[in-house]
């Protein structure tokens, strides 16, 4: 893994903070389903924090083909680039 | 279609919007015509045939409304579907879009570039030739084959809101309960006027999206802007904005669309919305909460919106999309019935609601029914009900589908001969205002979509160290009419952390396949009830869910048959 997405994964885990209400260690491989147990509102408002601090459109497509943080991170990275 | 011809007489149209609710783009309905006209002689001559059906995926975009018109003039059958909408749900929406595809036998399917790759991973192995991308079928070479005659009885589109994802029923939706459909909304609901214009979140593959906003304002001449509804579902407040900026004066929907804005208004500047012009706020699709309707008016007040602009309705995609509108301009009237009553004896007697002692429940009243519609309530035995009793929903009239595609036994079980449509909802009227108590039908309302039981059943099944008819997913609804989706399922395991472990996989798994939270509650073994016939009894698990017989602390064992008594007291609550 590339020093960026580490970069990028440890900006995401602490805007993940807030759902990590078990106090998990969160890595690339956290799945938001199974480990963080997080309801699809309080996906939507992350989802929203992410697209509000990197200034990016995430597509829906990709979110159906996200399950883990490093996951998501390569989404986002996606983004940013285009 | 002629609609669309009308339409396209005038200056109006279609407008669409970034997921931050700027303009992105324009359609109107000459344009509209224009291109359905031309895509539909490409379809023709491409070898489709009258009456084939053309999967598309519902997304809201100018492409979208051209394939569906598109397939009108070309005579074939639209068949709008889903979008991916569940953080890493692409498995199972690949699976739902294929048995929809498969039901609908599919002549050919269409969506964007973005996901023609999930529609052709779902229509591997299906007999659907032709797949591609709104620009692959633009592509196709003209022709001049005429365009087939269409009568009012042929099918308009298939609809998939009915039945479950692994056994989906596609209402067939013809002409004639569009139209009739169509003329009862604008005429009779909205009461529509020059001027009008229309804005819509709401998905184009359910009714209220595409009957409500897409083909009501068709007739009408109105024009709509639409906001995608994934992008609804992140930023609900540039529904208010869209409205604010166009002076929108007609707008719908579920409950939870109001509530999502609620919750976010906090958010929101002051002066950052005006909504003065927004006459018409329809609520439908599921139970109309007044409580947090009033909440909305008054958090919106300032921005000018006016809670006499609540319009309640009842409806469902089996009877195009409407059946019974309050009257406009009166906002949302409540009935505060004792609760006692009703679940006692089926009676729903007025109480008072300032008096403590009786426990009384407010229901809003949905109005009265369409004209040239009728509407019966009924008991178990089918005879008609006067006021104030609670029984089945049953409607009638030229707005009734045909029945779901190429399933005569399941379009016998809620279509009568003499054309009395079974809504499986439970609800009683006073002076013909319809008022819904509850559903008589194991479905799960959540955010206003329907989810079946089963789907969720069979996907916490389908974990490690759970068998088939371990789960039973229900949802129970609270004071004010807040649906909560409870999952109670047989447990066998007895060490704290494989428990704890499952609970978040049952969790995990109906976020999967339903999108929706719920409550997970483990049993005993052999505690979930069965009929008689040794299928699940989703109402008598609900009725010991209720009883407290599931609960960690309780010492009584639940009842595996309930007793008669106890399920036709939940029949009527």
């Amino acid at each position: 893994m590339s020093e960026v997405d580490q970069k990028l994964i440890s900006e995401i885990s602490e805007m993940l903070s807030g759902l990590n209400k078990a106090g998990i260690e969160i890595t690339a491989d956290t799945d938001f389903n199974a480990d963080l147990n997080v309801d699809s509102v309080a996906v939507m408002d992350f989802v929203l924090m992410v697209e509000d601090k990197y200034d990016i459109s995430i597509p829906i497509n990709l979110l159906s083909e996200v399950s883990t943080v490093g996951q998501f991170a390569q989404v986002v990275a996606k983004a940013r680039v285009d | 279609m002629e609609a669309l011809d009308y339409a396209a007489a005038g200056e109006t149209g279609f407008s669409f919007y970034t997921p931050r609710g700027d303009l992105s783009g324009t359609l109107t309905f000459g344009q509209l015509r224009e291109r359905s006209l031309d895509l539909a002689q490409r379809l023709v001559g491409a070898g489709l045939k009258k009456g084939d059906r053309v999967a598309m995926i519902a997304e809201s975009t100018p492409d979208f409304f051209v394939f569906f018109y598109g397939c009108q003039y070309a005579g074939l059958v639209p068949v709008p579907l889903p979008f991916p909408m569940h953080l890493g749900g692409k498995e199972a929406y690949i699976a739902q879009l294929s048995r929809m595809m498969q039901s609908a036998r599919a002549a050919a399917a269409v969506s964007s570039a973005e996901l023609v790759d999930y529609l052709r991973q779902a229509s591997a192995g299906l007999q659907t030739p032709m797949v591609g991308t709104h620009a692959d079928f633009y592509r196709l070479p003209e022709s001049k084959t005429p365009l087939p005659r269409i009568t009012e009885d042929d099918i308009c589109y298939i609809q998939y809101s009915s039945g479950s994802t692994r056994f989906p029923h596609g209402i067939a939706a013809s002409h004639k309960s569009v139209t009739a459909n169509c003329s009862g909304i604008l005429n009779h609901g909205v009461k529509a006027r020059h001027g009008d214009r229309c804005v819509s979140w709401l998905p184009l593959y359910h009714d209220m999206g595409l009957v409500g906003c897409c083909l009501s304002p068709t007739y009408a001449q109105m024009s709509t802007d639409f906001i995608a509804t994934p992008d609804f579902a992140r930023r609900p407040l540039i529904w208010l904005k869209v409205l604010s900026e166009n002076k929108g004066t007609i707008s719908f929907s579920p409950t939870f669309g109001y509530d999502i804005c609620l919750r976010r208004a906090a958010r929101a500047r002051s002066d950052e919305f005006d909504l003065s012009a927004w006459r018409v706020a329809g609520i439908g699709a599921e139970m109309v909460r007044a409580d947090i309707l009033a909440r909305f008016a008054e958090t919106f007040e300032p921005s000018g919106f006016n809670s006499k602009a609540f319009l309640a309705s009842y409806g469902l995609a089996e009877s195009t999309l409407a059946v019974t509108f309050s009257e406009i301009d009166t906002g949302i009237e409540v009935d505060a019935i004792v609760k006692r009553d009703y679940s006692l004896t089926g009676r729903a007697r007025p109480g008072q609601p300032a008096n403590d002692a009786l426990e009384v429940r407010p229901f809003a009243f949905c109005g009265k029914i369409l004209p040239n519609h009728e509407l019966a309530i009924r008991d178990n035995e089918g005879n008609d009900l006067a006021d104030r009793l609670i029984g089945r929903v049953y409607v009638r009239g030229p707005s009734v589908m045909n029945g779901y595609f190429g399933d005569p036994a399941a379009t016998k079980r809620v279509l009568s001969k003499t054309g009395w449509l079974d809504t499986g909802d439970m609800g009683y009227t006073v002076n013909g205002n319809l008022v819904i108590t509850g559903r008589g039908k194991d479905l799960i309302i959540y955010n206003g979509r329907n989810i079946w039981p089963q789907d969720i059943e069979w996907a916490v099944e389908g974990l490690e160290g759970l068998r088939r008819g371990d789960a039973a997913a229900f949802s129970v609804e609270d004071q004010d009419g807040a649906e909560e989706v409870i999952v109670v399922v047989q447990c066998r395991a007895t060490d704290k952390d494989t428990r704890e472990q499952l609970e978040r996989e049952i969790a995990a798994q109906t976020r999967l396949i339903a999108g929706a939270d719920c409550k997970v509650v483990l049993a005993q073994p052999r505690s979930l009830p069965m009929t008689s016939s040794g299928k699940l009894s989703r109402t008598a698990a609900k009725a010991n869910y209720l009883a407290g017989h599931y609960s960690p602390q309780s010492t009584s064992v639940a009842l595996r048959t309930a007793s008669s008594a106890t399920i036709s007291a939940m029949a009527r609550d």
